[in-house]
């Protein structure tokens, strides 16, 4: 049918077009007015060209440690920002017991692939209850490290060794453990692991059981003993931390006798190194890591920090 | 015909001017330009102050704080805090930002003075663990106009007020010279060997306690025969100790104490107030005494059926636990018992140490003297502990009694009418 092009159709268009067309869509501004798009910037210190130099180029990591409330999952948590003087300490302790020994014994690609990109500090504890947090990790990108203003490492002018040690090994455990959730979390630990220990774990109740007791129930802490993953990676950490000759210090050092709950210091100490064993071979069949030279590593970094 | 043409055209009229809203907005800039340009206004008025900030904070538990801040176009701010010795002489670098968190913000984003009274951790500044003295270290602006000289902040997290004065020349010149410090001598004061101090400024004596942990300051005068009282928070700024509220007695006003110096030797703090130079002295007895404070406190635990406690019993001339009660064998406290029991129809009650089991130490019955003083007279002794029934029954039963000075609700100090060099304070941490 032959479209009749009349004047009433004509105008019919024009009266739509009018319709449709006389409202201009607000432009979109300046995009680079929008104020912290694209990252906040400062003027750039000592602090920030170290971060640069020795995380960011290197790893792409980024190290956050000016404050930003929202950087923490939970925003109402009452926390204070690091002090300038433990950034740089903090960094290289931190390249040279994680970063330096997995790149060394692994490989950069794996290291860069599995790394966590973002770093941030947080200079007090998150106090909660009963107890402190020291550390988080989130979704494998990112670890947040508390208490960072206690920390003192070998080499500051008030490190005390028989005060200060034990928070450096517990940091550096830290970091060792969320980065052991993200590799276990790519790659699942092996299904016997979580029968070698089975009916023992305290569940919420770790906070009330001591170390002593947790390591004659065959748990390298008392966090350990709160589930399968945690398990899982304190034992990494420490591990790592404590070198071989700490490790096994530590396991002949459960005393004779039964734990609260019945466990023998034979069984204590088999689950142990049953545990041990399963990490290590783990560590070989997923990733192709030697865990031993690793723990050899990581354990000559941790000593020349304490 | 004409008429649908007609009804059209209307039609198009009406859909040209209604299908548009104004697009002329209130303001003539974006939002974002608006935010830009008042983060770079408060940018430069913050920098470019030439002689730096003087700041006051009230945090979230009490108290009021003096800081100064010098802040430069680098983000870097250095700060005097008078929060401890060591803060009110050496200043600290650290840096700061601008941002806009829904409305521009300043934040003092890396650990300084300003961040010990935020800090959780409760052996860094005395307050709760987990929250600290709830103090803030951002903060956002109050809707100030720039050029007047003065900005207010309110923090994010407690809405702790800060207020920010442009310093002078000869201000920023005091704090660089310790001025904080000097102010910091007047805490000197709990040196004293006696309970009870006062000050003579012209004219009038007054009598003054403060409490350094709190931040507030209280003085006494009398009027004909009534007694006044006056209390204000204050801070130590880099010239003296700073009133919020000053004095005004008539025609002497006391906005602070100026000038302050500590003698060690002669235990003795000077200073300046209302112009006048003067020194605090040690005074044995109340400038007034409250009459009825030592039945007030009496009556107190005893219509609770209940007691007064002491944790570390008397200080005498400044030094706690003089007598070395806490070193009983579990020991928990003092107490002080009244109308504990009644023996051949003598009710009595009792002044001693409690170690969980059992009393030790005095019975005794008091006197309440017209003047103000409660006397205690032998009774009896509990248990048989050498300390609590020689030395320590023998400044109980001392015959000149005590005063009884009210410092709250739930506590008393008990200074002897002696010579007011000794004294125990009196909780009562039932309710």
């Amino acid at each position: 049918m032959k479209l009749k092009i009349t004047f009433n159709y004509l105008f019919l268009l024009l009266v739509l077009s009018v319709f449709t067309s006389s409202c201009k869509e607000d432009k979109l501004q300046d995009v680079e007015n929008i104020s912290g798009l694209g990252g906040e910037t400062w003027a750039q210190s000592t602090i920030d060209k170290y971060i640069s130099d020795s995380l960011t180029t290197p790893f792409n990591i980024a190290m956050k440690y000016k404050w930003d409330q929202y950087e923490f999952s939970d925003v109402t948590a009452t926390l204070v920002p690091a002090k300038e003087e433990q950034i740089i300490p903090i960094s290289q302790a931190i390249r040279r017991s994680w970063i330096n020994p997995f790149v060394a014994q692994a490989g950069l690609v794996f290291f860069n692939k599995y790394s966590p990109k973002i770093f941030v500090l947080s200079g007090s504890a998150q106090f909660q209850y009963e107890s402190k947090i020291l550390g988080s990790a989130e979704g494998g990108r990112k670890i947040v490290l508390m208490e960072v203003n206690e920390l003192r490492l070998r080499g500051m002018t008030n490190y005390v060794a028989s005060r200060d040690s034990n928070n450096v090994k517990e940091f550096i455990r830290t970091i060792q453990h969320e980065f052991g959730h993200i590799l276990h979390q790519n790659i699942l630990y092996p299904v016997e692991f979580k029968t070698v220990g089975k009916g023992l774990y305290q569940g919420q109740n770790w906070l009330n059981i001591s170390e002593a007791e947790a390591r004659h129930d065959g748990f390298i802490s008392q966090y350990a003993s709160s589930g399968f993953d945690d398990d899982w990676v304190e034992t990494i950490a420490y591990m790592l931390i404590e070198g071989k000759g700490g490790w096994d210090k530590i396991i002949n050092s459960i005393p004779a006798g039964n734990s609260i709950n019945g466990t023998s210091q034979a069984t204590a100490q088999a689950i142990l190194r049953r545990k041990e064993a399963l990490v290590v071979n783990y560590f070989k069949t997923a990733w192709g890591i030697d865990f031993y030279s690793l723990q050899k590593r990581t354990r000559a970094a941790v000593v020349s920090l304490i | 015909m004409k008429k649908k043409y007609l009804s059209y055209l209307l039609l198009m009229i009406v859909a040209g001017l209604w299908s548009c809203k104004s697009e002329d907005s209130v303001f003539e800039q974006t939002a974002d330009e608006r935010i830009n340009e008042s983060l770079a206004a408060y940018q430069k008025e913050l920098a470019e102050a030439p002689y730096g900030w003087k700041g006051i904070i009230y945090p979230g538990t009490g108290g009021v704080f003096s800081f100064y801040f010098k802040f430069n176009e680098q983000n870097r701010v250095v700060m005097y805090s008078d929060f401890a010795a060591e803060s009110a002489v050496t200043p600290k670098e650290s840096s700061y930002r601008l941002k806009s968190i829904e409305t521009p913000s300043l934040i003092f984003d890396t650990y300084s003075y300003l961040h010990v009274l935020a800090d959780p951790d409760g052996n860094i500044n005395g307050g709760v663990t987990g929250d600290g003295l709830k103090s803030d270290f951002e903060f956002s602006f109050a809707k100030d106009t720039l050029d007047d000289g003065v900005i207010n902040l309110t923090g994010v997290k407690n809405q702790s007020r800060l207020i920010l004065t442009k310093a002078t020349q000869e201000e920023s010149v005091a704090y660089a010279g310790g001025g904080v410090g000097k102010s910091l001598l007047f805490n000197n004061i709990a040196k004293y060997l006696t309970y009870f101090k006062r000050i003579t400024i012209g004219a009038v004596q007054y009598e003054v306690t403060f409490n350094t942990t709190g931040r507030t300051i209280k003085l006494n005068w009398l009027d004909g025969t009534t007694l006044k009282t006056f209390t204000t928070e204050y801070y130590y700024g880099p010239s003296g100790i700073v009133f919020i509220t000053p004095l005004v007695n008539g025609s002497q006003t006391i906005t602070g104490f100026t000038d302050l110096t500590w003698n060690a030797t002669n235990l003795s703090v000077g200073l300046t107030a209302a112009g006048v130079k003067t020194t605090v002295v040690a005074a044995a007895k109340p400038l007034q005494p409250d009459v009825a404070a030592p039945r007030r406190w009496w009556n107190y635990a005893s219509s609770k059926g209940s007691y007064w406690v002491s944790e570390t019993g008397f200080t005498v001339e400044g030094k706690e636990d003089f007598f070395g009660v806490t070193s009983i064998p579990n020991y928990a406290y003092m107490l002080f018992f009244p109308a504990i029991a009644a023996s051949s129809g003598t009710t009595y009650d009792a002044f001693a140490a409690y170690d969980g089991t059992a009393l030790m130490g005095p019975a005794v019955v008091p006197s309440f003297k017209t003047d103000g003083r409660v006397t205690f007279a032998d009774f009896g002794t509990y248990g048989t502990n050498t300390l609590m029934n020689g030395k320590v029954k023998a400044q109980v039963e001392e015959v000149n009694g005590y005063y009884l000075v009210q410092t709250s609700d739930i506590t008393y100090d008990m200074v002897s009418a002696k010579d007011g060099k000794t004294w125990i304070t009196w909780l009562y941490p039932w309710n």
